[in-house]
């Protein structure tokens, strides 16, 4: 069975790099921003899961989910928003733009790994 | 004759049925002794019962020991890679933030780092500053007035707020060998990470002893570098002539 792949998008290359320690069961696929993002998408067609950044230059990680969901192909597969934006009204505007989860940096191990799992 | 047979008959009914009773009784007593033994043995069995629930909790306490150990460590490796992972200043700069942001979850932090030759410190690297109401951090220098950072910059070590008359939260200072050349002073946590927790400290801790190396490391590979290629221009100049 192929591990799931999981397309992580964040310009910190330090989250980049604890998600290849703590993801090594899953195929991850990296960008650094929402339009890289967007042509990792269209490259690769057997994406199962987003981990999502905000905060990013060129596509801001909302700009970037509005487009994934307005997209028939690829509106189905599952965002997790991972954001040091953590305010109630950010969760709710990222869970409402199509989200599936809405995690806050610094996040826990577990909790990453249990919505991963969940999804 | 059909009277002794049907005599025969009862005869040999009853001899039966008392045999059924006997072993009947037998079979009550047998249980009986059982259910009595089993009754007996129950203490025992309830001691065994909430030993076995006592190490089970044992162990889902170790399990969750275990895994907050090993996130803890994970982000202590992560943190140390990428710092030591580049020889680009900014790429360094940019790896303290990272770990000042994603890690501790710092929302207002300053990374001063010691002019040479001066007092003074300039400030290498601002996050949130523009809502920073005391202007200590005000321009490019840092000319002291915070107690905690001037103390963290004095004796190198670490200092945690609050304190009555600092803003920070953190002063860490930053050293390469026994040198204390600047200090990473966290000034406000996002709203959502209440507090500095035990394993943050780790990575104060891994910042005061690894920033300050990888960042001066980086520099001077980066002045290193630029030099040698102006002397290879030079060279090129003067055998072009």
């Amino acid at each position: 069975m192929q591990p799931r792949k999981i397309l992580v998008v964040d310009d910190s290359k330090l989250i980049h790099k604890m998600f290849e320690v703590l993801l090594r069961q899953y195929a991850l696929v990296h960008a650094h921003d929402g339009l890289e993002a967007l042509q990792c998408l269209g490259s690769d067609a057997d994406i199962d899961l987003i981990l999502l950044d905000i905060n990013m230059p060129r596509m801001s990680g909302l700009e970037f989910l509005s487009q994934v969901k307005a997209n028939e192909a690829l509106k189905d597969i599952p965002v997790v928003i991972i954001s040091t934006e953590g305010k109630e009204e950010d969760t709710i505007r990222g869970l409402e733009a199509g989200a599936s989860a809405y995690i806050k940096k610094p996040f826990g191990n577990q909790e990453l790994l249990e919505v991963i799992q969940r999804l | 004759m059909e009277k002794v047979a049907s005599s025969d008959a009862i005869v040999e009914l009853r001899a039966t049925l008392e045999r059924a009773r006997e072993l009947f009784d037998q079979l009550v007593e047998g249980r009986a002794a059982e259910a009595a033994e089993a009754l007996a043995e129950r203490p025992s069995l309830d001691a065994k019962l909430e030993e076995v629930e006592r190490d089970r909790e044992e162990l889902s306490a170790r399990l969750v020991e275990a895994e907050h150990q090993l996130g803890r460590l994970m982000n202590l490796y992560v943190a140390t890679f990428q710092l030591h992972a580049t020889l680009d200043p900014d790429e360094v700069q940019a790896t303290i933030a990272e770990i000042a942001v994603d890690l501790l979850g710092a929302e207002r932090f300053v990374l001063l780092l010691r002019l040479e030759g001066s007092s003074e410190c300039e400030i290498a690297l601002a996050k949130g500053l523009e809502q920073d109401p005391s202007g200590l951090y005000a321009g490019d220098r840092y000319r002291g007035g915070d107690p905690l950072v001037d103390a963290a910059l004095e004796d190198g070590v670490l200092r945690l707020g609050p304190d009555e008359f600092s803003e920070a939260i953190a002063a860490v200072p930053l050293r390469v060998q026994e040198a204390i050349v600047g200090v990473l002073v966290v000034l406000k946590l996002f709203d959502h990470k209440a507090i500095l927790r035990a394993e943050d400290r780790d990575l104060l801790d891994l910042l005061a002893a690894h920033a300050a190396s990888a960042l001066f490391a980086a520099r001077v590979y980066s002045n290193t570098d630029r030099k040698l290629r102006t002397l290879e221009s030079l060279v090129q100049l003067v055998r072009g002539t």
